[in-house]
């Protein structure tokens, strides 16, 4: 039970305006961040995240101001962003640093509730088995549940997701977002997933915000999502637009390709 | 058709300062000629400038055949002694029961006396090897992290890169003798010569390591709200790990390779072994510690080489063959010794 609420954020790198005046407030649903490579999805997750430092504007978590990363917010990123070279348990063990010490985290000391809950949070999103394979060894699907249970570990009030399956076949794409769904309602958070894949988008989402030129453009329930709508976020690019459900599939296919190229400073 | 050109003309056109011809081609083939010609007088005057250097440095050195020809007999002896003969069933082969003689009287590997285990010259040099090593591994750790500009930014890691080119700066031979003062001429300063060295170097491969690191897991683990240490732990080190051990298997061989150098030098094991025996011409006993040396040299080398390419599963650690590793071993343990990394 949280309440996400941004209110008139801002974000510029250098010259580039990344965000413009976007306030919204999302309240335990699932909210799906929509719109094109650049529109300022990325910015806005990673603000909300404490990645990046916002320009102008303000984060609340339940009426508590957000700045700097925190544990009740977890995040899941496109590429994963998991240790490749130990085990998806100690991955998802990664969540409770922010509860231990630094000495205690070295030795993996962690208490024995950690160790459990990284190990439920595995078996949330059907891994338990695997929970001690290497990463590296996992396919790219794989990979990212991990990211969803070291998030969980977290045991956070709010659920961010970076594009979380652009990198994924049609298949895998929509078991992670059944897990990630599943996850959050588990869990009782609240979560804001940008997506590029609009049909996915729409299968999954409860509230929809759309993004363009890093202002906000639509912010609809689920019953309002028109084909309209899509069209303006988009412009006419004819293959994404929002299809009859027979025809996702290659909606899907056609809308995989990755990276925003929003700048990214890595500090830390 | 001109007339027949006379007989200097025909030198002046060898050499391309002939003025003939009125074609672009004739024109062009003169002018190669006497570059040629150029060449070739610069060449003359660097074989003569040569053989002035050469000639000299043979003075300087009092090099002399007669002596080398009378001292041949003299070498001859000492082949003797290095490889001493003797016939097994009537062939003649080299007697080897002396050099194993030599290496169980002077205790050149181990004995057990009354329960306990007494370590030889090989161990000595073992063990300066490990020591050194496992003294300078924190410390290379220590420079390796604080050298990386993601842990401390830009111009001030460079006081720690600084330190480890100095260190590098300086072969493990010239430190062990800058060390003396501190620990007399023992393995003990051989193995804090070793431990300066690592520093310097390991410290360097780990920054080198950290340089090619991704973002994304750091990223990752900092979306945790996990602390700055723990941030360089789990995001950055748990990326190398696998890689810093390989790093640390290949610096201990080089290292064992290193402490034989320092060995004739004074820091003990065999290489001082091999200094006493040379100095007091026991060639056969020489010819043992050499043995010996390349046994140590080639094994810690093979087994070096093993783990890393266990553990380097994907990335191509050159392998060489058992014989490989002992053929090589002289060539490694000087490079070794004046400071240089090899495989």
């Amino acid at each position: 039970m949280s309440t996400l609420k941004v209110e008139n954020l801002s974000k510029q790198f250098g010259d580039v305006t990344a965000l413009e005046d976007v306030s919204f407030e999302i309240e335990d649903e699932f909210a799906v961040l929509l719109g094109e490579s650049g529109s300022g999805k990325s910015t806005l997750l990673r603000c909300i995240n404490g990645l990046t430092e916002p320009t102008e504007g303000t984060i609340a978590l339940d009426e508590k101001e957000i700045t700097g990363s925190r544990t009740d917010v977890g995040m899941i990123f496109q590429q994963h962003n998991l240790v490749d070279g130990v085990s998806a348990y100690l991955n998802a063990l990664t969540g409770s640093l922010n509860r231990v010490s630094m000495l205690r985290s070295l030795l993996q000391w962690q208490s024995r509730e950690d160790k459990l809950r990284a190990l439920e949070a595995l078996e949330t999103v059907g891994l338990l088995e695997e929970s001690h394979q290497r990463v590296s060894q996992m396919s790219g699907g794989q990979q990212q549940r991990v990211g969803i249970a070291r998030a969980l570990v977290q045991d956070p009030r709010l659920l961010l997701a970076d594009e979380p399956v652009a990198s994924l076949d049609p298949s895998s794409a929509e078991t992670v977002m059944g897990y990630l769904r599943k996850a959050a309602k588990e869990h009782d958070v609240t979560a804001l997933v940008s997506l590029h894949q609009v049909n996915i988008a729409a299968h999954f989402g409860d509230r929809f915000i759309g993004l363009r030129d890093g202002q906000k453009l639509f912010e609809v329930e689920r019953e309002d999502l028109s084909p309209e709508l899509i069209d303006d976020l988009y412009g006419s690019v004819e293959t994404v637009g929002l299809a009859d459900q027979e025809e996702t599939v290659e909606g899907v296919i056609a809308e995989s390709d990755g990276n925003d190229n929003v700048e990214r400073e890595i500090k830390i | 058709m001109s007339a027949p050109p006379s007989r200097d003309n025909a030198i002046a056109e060898y050499l391309g300062y002939a003025e003939i011809g009125d074609s672009p081609a004739e024109h062009k083939l003169q002018e190669m000629k006497r570059r040629k010609t150029r060449r070739r007088l610069w060449t003359l005057v660097g074989i003569v400038a040569a053989y002035v250097l050469f000639y000299s440095s043979l003075l300087l050195i009092e090099f002399n055949l007669t002596e080398l020809a009378g001292q041949l007999d003299q070498f001859y002896e000492a082949l003797l002694g290095y490889f001493p003969p003797t016939t097994y069933f009537g062939i003649p082969f080299i007697d080897v029961a002396q050099y194993v003689n030599f290496i169980i009287e002077e205790n050149l590997i181990l004995t057990i006396e009354n329960g306990q285990i007494v370590w030889g010259a090989m161990f000595v040099t073992l063990a300066v090897a490990f020591a050194g090593t496992v003294l300078g591994l924190p410390l290379a750790l220590f420079f390796g992290v604080m050298s990386s500009e993601r842990v401390v930014p830009y111009p001030f890691n460079f006081a720690f890169r600084a330190t480890m080119s100095l260190i590098r700066a300086i072969p493990g031979l010239v430190w062990f003798l800058i060390l003396i003062p501190l620990a007399g001429v023992t393995p003990f300063t051989g193995a804090l010569a070793i431990m300066v060295d690592t520093t310097g170097y390991l410290g360097r491969l780990f920054t080198d390591e950290l340089e090619e690191i991704e973002d994304g897991p750091i990223e990752g683990i900092r979306s945790t709200g996990a602390s700055r240490s723990q941030i360089v732990s789990f995001g950055m080190l748990s990326q190398v790990v696998r890689q810093f051990i390989a790093w640390i298997a290949f610096d201990l061989e080089h290292n064992v390779r290193a402490a034989i150098g320092l060995g004739i030098i004074g820091a003990g094991g065999l290489g001082l072994e091999l200094y006493i025996q040379r100095q007091t011409f026991h060639y056969t006993e020489m010819m043992a510690c050499i043995i010996l040396i390349f046994l140590l040299a080639g094994s810690v080398e093979l087994i070096s080489q093993r783990v890393r390419s266990a553990l380097r599963e994907d990335d191509t650690v050159e392998k060489s063959g058992i014989l490989e590793a002992f053929v090589n071993a002289p060539r490694n343990i000087l490079a070794s010794t004046m400071g240089r990394r090899g495989q």
